[in-house]
């Protein structure tokens, strides 16, 4: 628990010494502002719903276009640099496991992903202080944010565990993080009642519409979970496999 | 304490290191030497749990690694042969985080970061970044981040490498300096180094153990054959058939080379040739320049027992003389020879 605590600590601060984590931070901010400069010009329209409209923020095409490029981003170096370095076997040969090592690399790029978020939470503030607005959504969306984020953390770590090269990692992790994202959308494309069902299951549109409007399913919270325990289990397994070479 | 026993394995059905088995005690250094590519890392690697070895057992401080790696690894200090640190980190923050992981307790741990950067000499540098230090600090640093946690077993890949010569005194005093507190395995292949540091040496090659004991005890039985080094003024081409006459002698090769010609002997056990070797060339008039005994160096161990196989039984002589002569003119195996 130590360990896994000193590679949390040690994985978050590292983003702060690359040029990465401060474009990455910059870019995001300035999308995020044009996205809710958009919101706010929308609010001043007479006759929008007021109280819910900060779930646009959470639910369009900019935040599923920032998130997977983000996080993949953010997830492309969690263990490729070091074994790219080499400094992998330093690690390994501490007293830790495979499983703590990938595990909290995750954890620490989960933390920089939410840290990314944090300035955006002046943004309902600044609604808040101007209007009415419901909580409870903005929340839900957070939320879903964290989720969604860990979801796609994962598969970025795991696509880091394949190869030595950020770049491969960045790529790997960026059409597998899209391959989820669009595999639920083929549910309009299918007939077949058992797979639309499970095919909605895994629509993270859908997903991210329940959060922003509040609501928080426990099929949405198990799907997230089991899948990123899924990949963080192909990320150890990888490790251990690619040890010593 | 650290036990090796019959630890093997191959990559893709190619052994790379085969059936090597040995034992360090406690308080003890093990040299382990080997020419480039005999299985020196690819042993260390499977002793320190990052490789999986094919077949074999490794114990550390009593505890079986491959069953609790774990627990196992909890007395294990290693630095890599390509020492790989995060260069961003400064020195303290590299060690500390270095206690962290190896399970130091936070209450003990600032006094045993200062200790181990104390140790390894690199309090001055504490509060820098890893990537602008020179390769010697940062040596010294990988170091401080292995003993942080004082393991009992020290494992150090080739730990000069690379370094200056007053850096690699300084290493190897430290290393000498460590021997109190641990089980130190030190692989490398300079030999001088073996001589100033190691107590006892394991000779690898092809992955399989050659030799092994005390520098004494190999240099002894290597000059069961002792040796003569006979030079001669002139170009005589003769010479080491004419010398190759005197009884005792078992073996002459000849050199000839910028006006002068060396004749190395070797002789059966207990004779001395030098007053032999004397007369024989007043008696043919040639003009004698040197006569040296040869003892027998580690590099003879060394270079005997690792190029054993390279070099036929009944090889050209001058191949042979030569191979020798180079060992000798060039008494170290120094960086520059890897």
């Amino acid at each position: 628990m130590k360990a896994l605590v000193a590679i949390v600590k040690r994985e978050f601060f590292s983003y702060f010494v690359s040029p990465l984590a401060y474009v990455v931070l910059t870019a995001f901010l300035l999308i995020n502002g044009y996205v809710f400069y958009l919101i706010v010009l929308a609010l001043n329209v007479p006759e929008t719903p007021k109280t819910s409209f900060m779930s646009l923020f959470f639910t369009s095409i900019f935040y599923w276009i920032f998130m997977m490029l983000v996080s993949s981003i953010v997830s492309m170096r969690l263990l490729s640099e070091e074994r790219k370095s080499g400094s992998i076997e330093s690690l390994l040969t501490a007293p830790v496991s495979e499983a703590t090592v990938v595990t909290g690399k995750f954890v620490g790029g989960w933390c920089f992903f939410l840290f990314l978020w944090l300035p955006t939470v002046l943004y309902p503030v600044l609604l808040a202080r101007h209007g009415s607005l419901d909580w409870g959504p903005v929340a839900g969306g957070y939320l879903g944010i964290a989720l969604v984020g860990a979801l796609f953390i994962s598969v970025g770590t795991f696509a880091s565990a394949l190869t030595k090269n950020q770049i491969v990692a960045a790529i790997v992790g960026f059409v597998l993080i899209l391959a989820i994202f669009l595999v639920g959308l083929f549910r309009d494309f299918v007939n077949d009642p058992k797979l639309r069902e499970t095919l909605a299951y895994l629509n993270l549109i859908e997903h991210m519409e329940d959060f922003a409007r509040g609501i928080v399913d426990t099929r949405r919270l198990v799907y997230v979970a089991s899948t990123v325990v899924f990949f963080l289990f192909l990320s150890t397994r990888t490790l251990e496999l690619n040890k010593g070479k | 304490m650290l036990e090796v026993q019959s630890l093997s394995k191959s990559f893709y059905g190619t052994p790379a290191v085969d059936d090597v088995s040995f034992r360090v005690e406690d308080g003890e250094i093990l040299g382990f030497l080997g020419p480039n590519g005999a299985g020196k890392t690819t042993t260390m690697r499977m002793i320190t749990g990052f490789l999986p070895p094919t077949a074999g057992q490794v114990t550390l401080g009593g505890i079986d690694l491959l069953a609790r790696p774990l627990e196992a690894k909890r007395h294990l200090g290693y630095l890599p042969e390509t020492l790989a640190l995060y260069p961003e980190m400064r020195v303290r923050e590299y060690v500390a985080y270095r206690a962290e992981l190896c399970g130091v307790p936070s209450k003990e741990a600032k006094a045993r970061v200062d200790e181990a950067l104390a140790k390894c000499f690199v309090t001055d540098v504490a509060s820098k970044p890893i990537g602008n230090l020179s390769k010697g600090y940062r040596q010294r640093v990988g170091l401080a981040g292995a003993l942080v946690h004082r393991p009992r077993v020290l494992v150090l890949d080739e730990p000069t490498v690379g370094l200056d010569p007053r850096q690699i005194v300084k290493v190897r005093e430290l290393i000498r300096d460590l021997k109190k507190d641990h089980t130190i395995l030190l692989s490398t292949h300079i030999l001088p180094e073996v001589e100033l540091v190691c107590d006892r040496i394991l000779i690898i090659d092809k992955g399989k153990i050659v030799a092994q004991g005390t520098p004494e005890t190999l240099r002894q039985e290597m000059s069961q054959h002792p040796g003569l080094a006979v030079v001669l003024k002139g170009e005589i081409s003769e010479a080491d058939v004419a010398l190759r006459q005197i009884p005792g002698v078992t073996h002459a090769a000849r050199i000839g080379a910028a006006g002068e010609t060396r004749v190395l002997l070797e002789s059966t056990q207990g004779a001395d040739l030098r007053e032999a070797v004397f007369r024989e060339v007043v008696t043919r008039g040639w003009t004698l320049l040197e006569l040296t005994p040869r003892q027998a160096s580690l590099e003879d161990v060394f270079v005997r027992l690792v190029a054993r196989e390279d070099v036929p039984a009944e090889a050209d002589a001058e191949t042979v003389a030569r191979e020798r002569a180079v060992t000798q003119e060039v008494p170290k195996f120094t960086e520059g020879a890897q």
